[in-house]
């Protein structure tokens, strides 16, 4: 990483895009502190997350690109066991309610997980982040390998979190996704931001040109 | 936080075949072996019983006869079972439960119960020492070995590090998730021990602080593990490393272990071989009184001090039957002779106990079991205690028949014979067990390296646990 500077306020979907390698994993990782920035800072409400690890962690909820969870309990178990770790305690009917609006069909609400396709998983990942009323989210490639039509579910919700006032950052190759869910977005190479446009400033044919072109600018650099 | 985290480790491991068939096996193991040392307790009870009123019925049904004869003739002391014995049936299968008493001879405790089983006894008994020995720790290897390394495979470490959560504290959520299930099962098993221990018969015999001071011991030879296996878990980087590894330690921990620091006891502090040792004794006898044999130099020697002590010339003379006088004195020499040489064993006993509590520190395994056996009452420092009781009261029997014999009679007086109430008004032999104060003094070194071991592994595991 160098020289990165981003900023995601309340009720905006900043989208990462970027090439495999080009610090899109590592950023997420950051604001996790999964790993610390050797130089500047990674806040979150103003909090440094090196420093204040407990309480930013409780501030977020994440969701990686194959959101794996313990096979052998059902998805309402999973996610009553994630809530009560951030300490949100719900009943069976509020965990169950949750899921239904996170888009799981309800017969698979009792199922085990071992069962479940990655979009089932996302999508409790998704309830999760709603259990927790978390006010930042952090996915890394979310709709990586799941189907158009759960992609698009799983946008909808992102837009719901959106209007609910969660800051979200998200890192994905999906420029079409970018475009439909972002507010802003941002292109990576190498490590550093090339690019930050506002989302509807740009149209998706204009961003997969700006996109190409930088990803070229990478051979010629990389040349 | 901790708690919910035991919880869900809980709930996988009751979802998974694999621990629920563990289990039940377990399970049934220490039921069956549970009920086969009940019934093997309560026979061999009976059989003790039935087999004391006998000899005390054969020792009081002797007809008038010289007591020194009576002293030959001989009774025996039979080694009282133990209520928790059931639990840890320790060497008595290979101490003998009887020993003969009679003059001049100190006997080894015969009637040894491995004697009368066949080749397959090496294979071992189902006792519930075993199963909470061996197979309970192999359970909490199986429940455990991929506590972490399962969460690293499975890729919910790193969703479970994003909720805020500390290493310390999934740890120790795992810790409890282990311990809980192998808590139940021993609790049950105590509790399963203690109703069956308190409808036999010999139940004023079981100290109820001694049962939960075995239960504490081995709860704490679990944590051990719980320690050990976690650690593993937690450095190793697939759960098939882990498995091997914790079979590996099992291997070196219960098996390995106790048999090398048995055979390096025994070569370092090797025991005189049976001939050796009667050969020494009866060497050590012969030079002294020999209480039937008046012509020796000793003989002579003691008849002239007698002689002197008295003030009289002849043993004629004397206020007592000196033949009676001299077989006491005898016995006592001979006394002296077993005690000196008995003391060299136990001193050879001691030491290799020692090399047993310096093994105990490579491992947990060695102070459980001693302390399993000493709360028993069926360890070997037991059987001493044992043995040592048998012998002071046939002195004291052996004296009291002597005595009678030189006071009831003169010298010269083969005829006498004691009636029967002599036999009836010796007391029966009676053996007061070590009390639990004594069992601790006497294993406090276990005690002490046990509960370090829980220690050490303990803060080895908050030290190897900061690395997931």
């Amino acid at each position: 990483m160098n020289a990165l500077n981003l900023s995601v306020k309340q009720g905006d979907i900043f989208c990462l895009l970027g090439a495999n390698g080009a610090g899109k994993s590592t950023t997420i990782n950051l604001f996790l502190n999964f790993i610390e920035p050797t130089e500047g800072l990674a806040t979150i409400n103003s909090l440094d997350v090196t420093l204040h690890s407990k309480e930013t962690k409780q501030l977020l909820s994440y969701i990686p690109e194959n959101l794996m969870l313990y096979p052998n309990l059902t998805g309402l178990e999973n996610l009553d066991f994630f809530c009560g770790l951030g300490g949100k305690n719900y009943s069976k009917e509020q965990l169950e309610e949750l899921l239904k609006q996170s888009g799981l069909q309800v017969d698979f609400i009792h199922k085990r997980v071992s069962s479940y396709s990655k979009g089932m998983r996302q999508k409790v990942g998704i309830a999760l982040a709603s259990a927790r009323e978390a006010s930042v989210l952090l996915l890394d490639e979310p709709t990586s390998g799941l189907d158009p039509k759960a992609s698009n579910e799983f946008s909808e919700l992102l837009l719901d979190m959106k209007d609910k006032g969660v800051a979200t950052l998200m890192a994905t190759h999906d420029l079409f996704r970018a475009k439909a869910t972002g507010t802003h977005i941002g292109i990576m190479k190498e490590g550093v931001l090339i690019h930050q446009v506002e989302a509807n400033s740009i149209s998706l044919p204009e961003l997969e040109e700006l996109y190409l072109e930088t990803m070229k600018l990478s051979q010629t650099v990389s040349s | 936080m901790i708690r919910r985290i035991a919880f869900k480790e809980m709930k996988e491991n009751l979802y998974e075949g694999r621990f629920r068939v563990t289990i039940i096996i377990v399970s049934v193991l220490l039921i069956m072996a549970t009920w086969l040392s009940l019934n093997y307790f309560k026979s061999v009870q009976q059989q003790h019983a039935d087999a004391k009123a006998n000899a005390r019925n054969i020792w009081e049904s002797q007809d008038e006869k010289n007591p020194h004869s009576a002293a030959h003739y001989g009774t025996y002391a039979f080694k009282p079972k133990y209520p928790l014995s059931l639990i840890d049936p320790g060497v008595d299968k290979f101490s003998g439960i009887s020993i003969f008493l009679e003059a001049h001879k100190r006997n080894e405790a015969q009637y040894m119960a491995a004697a009368d089983q066949t080749g397959l006894a090496r294979f071992g008994d189902l006792t519930p020492d075993f199963i909470m020995l061996f197979i309970i720790p192999l359970l909490i290897i199986l429940i455990g070995y991929n506590a972490f390394t399962r969460e690293q495979e499975l890729g919910t470490l790193k969703l479970l590090k994003g909720q805020g959560i500390s290493s310390w504290k999934l740890a120790l959520g795992k810790w409890v998730g282990i311990f809980l299930p192998v808590l139940i099962l021993t609790t049950g098993l105590f509790v399963i021990a203690f109703i069956l221990l308190v409808n036999v018969e010999d139940f004023g015999e079981l100290n109820y602080g001694v049962l939960l001071l075995m239960f504490v011991v081995y709860v704490i030879y679990y944590a051990v593990f719980i320690n050990i296996t976690l650690m593993v878990s937690a450095v190793s980087k697939q759960s098939g490393i882990s498995l091997v590894s914790l079979l590996v330690i099992w291997i070196v921990v219960c098996l390995a272990m106790p048999k090398a620091s048995s055979n390096l006891a025994d070569s370092i502090y090797p025991y005189p071989s049976r001939q050796a040792f009667a050969a020494d004794i009866d060497k050590d006898k012969k030079a002294g009184l020999d209480g039937h044999n008046p012509w020796s130099q000793a003989a002579k020697d003691f008849e002239r001090e007698t002689l002197e002590k008295y003030g009289v010339d002849s043993l004629s003379q004397l206020p007592f039957n000196f033949d009676g006088y001299r077989m006491q004195k005898g016995e006592e020499h001979e006394a002296q002779v077993y005690f000196k040489h008995y003391a060299e064993l136990k001193n050879t006993f001691r030491n290799q106990s020692k090399v047993y509590q310096a093994a105990a520190i490579a491992s947990p395994f060695l102070p459980t079991r001693f302390l399993s056996m000493a709360l028993a009452r069926t360890d070997y420092r037991a059987h001493w205690d044992f043995s040592d009781a048998a012998e002071s009261y046939r002195l004291s029997l052996v004296d009291t028949l002597n005595m009678n014999l030189a006071v009831n009679s003169t010298y010269g007086d083969w005829a006498y014979k004691a009636d029967r109430s002599l036999w009836k008004n010796v007391p029966d032999f009676e053996y007061d067990p070590p009390s639990l104060g004594d069992i601790i003094g006497r294993n406090w070194s276990n005690i002490l390296v046990l509960g370090l071991w829980f220690l050490v592994s303990f803060v080895g595991l908050k030290i190897l646990t900061q690395r997931v």
